[in-house]
């Protein structure tokens, strides 16, 4: 089985239709067919939900975000009530409840949860794997900078560092700094530049060289 | 005489790792397989249904003791998800071992279809 | 910071932002959503998030209403960790339901 890895958002669909399903796998397929059989699900839902996560949910993020850098009085709105906001992009946050924080020259913003894996899913998709591991879920809330170099970003101590634990009923969105070099770009070319890594603040988005 | 008890040093949860020393971060997503969004969205859908609820499902996971930090991550949620099905009756354990035979059955090539394949010279 | 709408309306809360606040101390058996880390610290009261179940009886099947007032509240790093290692201005933020906090 080959994996390629790269630092894309969009992680490469491994399959592992080689060899046996797995005893979890096996598992998680009866647990849907007997959901089915009793009438507790439909199997279009169980296919719509991939569907929104494959497809739907990650490209959303990175719009809401180069919309608040092209207008003001949206970000002004984005700020006050983040479910209102994103729904004037016909986004739904569904059952979540959206803050959106907001990077500054002194303020860098980070997110993790460290009791479980709460992230907005309906804002950015599938939470990353690194997210959801140990290692981060333990780390970054006791050093955040350390864990910062992990992914390649170094904060200046003049600049705090503002951990976000989202362990209740919110879920965050870090709205970076617009990256020097950009004021005349369109929102579809800011658009392009946000990765998934930016809107939960482990790294920057800077201007791609030419 | 004897001396009262320890002062109790109340555990924490397995789940709740906030501040903990650990490893280095692997900083690449590694995606999801197929069954993971399968067994993805089967959370969520039986969330939406109102099968189960999200609450629900983070404790079974917390009550997992040893295994929370065994299991990798999807292992966690889908057995999670068993345990509190079974537990609100929605799913029984002989039904469930029934569906998983019926399944490992559908991936299973029967002996005598394999010999009649390997027919052939004898090695 | 611009003024942040509560999620749902917050007739009554018994803290204020700005206020200091002390998160309890304490194990009680069961699902909970304040880290065992912050218990004990004392912070300062971020923003009102609004009214919520509680999810310390969602957990196990109850309706967790009436729901409970959730609230933002802000901890410096070097008060949450005595070995912190970061500038003194280094924030952690985090949700805390209002039955675990006490006035400072």
């Amino acid at each position: 089985m080959s994996h390629e890895h790269s630092h894309d958002d969009h992680a490469p669909q491994t399959d592992d239709n080689e060899g046996p399903p797995g005893e979890y796998e096996i598992l998680s397929r009866a647990m849907q067919e007997l959901l089915e059989e009793k009438g507790l699900i439909k199997a279009e839902q169980i296919q719509k939900k991939i569907e929104q996560f494959d497809e739907d949910y990650p490209n959303r993020g990175a719009k809401v975000v180069a919309r608040a850098w092209t207008d003001p009085e949206f970000k002004a709105r984005l700020m006050e009530n983040g479910n209102k906001a994103v729904a004037e992009l016909g986004i739904s946050m569904e059952a979540d409840h959206l803050i959106a924080v907001e990077n500054t020259p002194d303020v860098h913003n980070l997110i993790v949860c460290t009791l479980c894996s709460c992230y907005p899913r309906s804002l950015l998709g599938m939470p990353p794997t690194w997210y959801k591991s140990r290692n981060y879920r333990s780390r970054v809330v006791h050093e955040p900078r350390s864990v910062l170099s992990e992914f390649g970003t170094e904060i200046s101590n003049d600049t705090t560092v503002r951990v976000h634990d989202s362990n209740a009923d919110m879920r965050y969105v870090v709205l970076p700094m617009r990256p020097k070099g950009t004021e005349d770009w369109t929102e579809e070319q800011l658009e392009e530049l946000l990765s998934r890594d930016h809107l939960v603040g482990v790294t920057v988005p800077v201007m791609d060289e030419a | 005489m004897s001396e009262p008890p320890p002062v109790p040093q109340p555990e924490k949860g397995p789940h709740d790792m906030g501040g903990e020393n650990a490893g280095e971060i692997d900083t690449i997503d590694q995606g999801m397989t197929f069954w993971q969004r399968q067994a993805n969205a089967l959370r969520g859908v039986a969330i939406g249904n109102n099968v189960i609820v999200l609450d629900e499902l983070r404790r079974t996971a917390e009550d997992l003791g040893n295994d929370y930090a065994r299991l990798a991550y999807f292992e966690k949620t889908t057995t999670a998800l068993r345990n509190l099905l079974v537990e609100k009756d929605i799913i029984g354990e002989d039904e469930l071992t029934a569906k998983m035979d019926e399944i490992r059955a559908r991936f299973d090539v029967p002996d005598e279809m394999e010999s009649e394949i390997k027919k052939g010279p004898a090695t | 910071m611009s003024a942040f709408q509560t999620v749902t309306p917050v007739p009554d809360h018994h803290f204020d932002i700005g206020d200091q606040v002390t998160i309890k101390r304490g194990h009680p058996p069961g699902h909970r959503r304040t880290p065992d880390y912050i218990r004990g610290k004392t912070g300062e009261i971020e923003r009102i998030c609004g009214v919520f179940p509680n999810p310390e009886e969602l957990a196990y099947g109850f309706d967790g209403l009436p729901g409970r007032v959730l609230y933002r509240v802000k901890f410096k790093q070097t008060h949450v960790w005595p070995g912190y290692t970061g500038p003194d201005t280094d924030i952690i933020e985090m949700e805390i339901f209002e039955h675990w906090l006490e006035p400072a």
